[in-house]
């Protein structure tokens, strides 16, 4: 599939990808139906795919606005390309390939075009993850929710939240992230690991302390 | 804490051990699955880079969860969607139901 100089391929099956990506009811009749230019299934696919395809514009983007934009242009691209839709992965990482190539040719529009994504990912020296060679031995595990972790991804750099996103939540491998974002795939596994990081950083400084519990517990 | 003298094991310092982090975790090695005997001795004596590990590996086992969607586009969205395809392909029966 070709977006506007994008290469657009099914990716070969990687190993787990159907299993984070089960086939939904309904689904492939509806993709049938929809490549034979079938209005209402069309509908279908849009309703089951819309949240998730919406909620990583909104992830990668940051921005309502532009999230919602890009969701509709996803689609857009979808109902004209689905033809090309072979089946060789799940139609979801198929859909979110497409997604992401589309949400990082408009990042290029917007400025990125001139410097490869390698070198403007990186954030400001204040925004990098500190090393850690204390000893202090707080567990985290355990201690996380999904919205405090939603919050802190929200609030990584635009660099990491990237990479961040892709691999860890939608399950791309490095060397897939290294082709759409025009890095290495060394960037991408440094670029991650920095993620990873600065999370545990901004999830450290999230939880309750002892001292506000007896403070809340007080009021 | 300085560097030299923090949780430093007999082979590695934390900063050898955690440079080799990046690519550890890209080869699917966590805590328990590291085979290199320098880099399990340097875990097995410090307890900062075991807790370091557990912490990198438990964060990227709960983003697994935010896969699961949880925002929705407004209903501009479709109907936008049905605009763009009425104008380029004429497609005008695009059903309103989402």
């Amino acid at each position: 599939m070709e977006v506007q100089g994008l290469q657009m391929t099914e990716p070969t099956t990687a190993p787990g990808l159907f299993k984070r990506n089960p086939p939904i009811a309904g689904e492939a009749e509806a993709i049938e139906r929809a490549k034979a230019g079938d209005a209402e299934a069309f509908s279908k696919l849009y309703a089951l795919h819309k949240r998730r395809v919406y909620t990583l514009c909104l992830r990668m983007l940051g921005n309502v606005s532009e999230a919602e934009d890009m969701t509709q242009e996803a689609f857009l691209h979808l109902f004209r390309k689905i033809g090309s839709f072979r089946g060789e992965s799940a139609f979801s990482t198929w859909l979110h390939r497409l997604t992401v190539n589309l949400v990082l040719m408009h990042l290029r529009k917007k400025g990125l075009q001139l410097v490869s994504l390698e070198e403007t990912i990186n954030p400001s020296e204040e925004d990098s993850p500190k090393r850690d060679f204390g000893s202090r031995d707080t567990q985290l595990a355990g201690s996380v929710d999904r919205v405090a972790l939603e919050r802190a991804v929200a609030s990584l750099p635009p660099g990491y939240r990237m990479v961040f996103v892709l691999h860890d939540v939608e399950g791309f491998e490095h060397n897939e992230i290294a082709v759409m974002l025009e890095c290495s795939t060394g960037n991408s596994k440094s670029q991650l690991h920095k993620a990873r990081l600065k999370l545990r950083e901004l999830l450290r400084q999230s939880e309750p302390t002892p001292q506000a519990d007896l403070k809340e517990a007080a009021l | 804490m300085t560097l030299q003298n923090s949780n430093r094991s007999n082979t590695l310092s934390c900063a050898e051990f955690q440079e080799q982090l990046p690519d550890l975790f890209a080869a699917g090695a966590s805590n328990g699955h590291i085979s290199d005997p320098d880099l399990l001795e340097h875990l097995r004596s410090c307890t900062n880079c075991t807790a370091l590990v557990r912490d990198l590996q438990y964060i990227a086992d709960q983003a697994k969860q935010l896969l699961q969607p949880t925002h929705e586009p407004s209903d501009s969205v479709w109907k936008k969607i049905q605009e763009g395809l009425s104008s380029e392909q004429g497609y005008s029966v695009l059903p309103d139901k989402k």
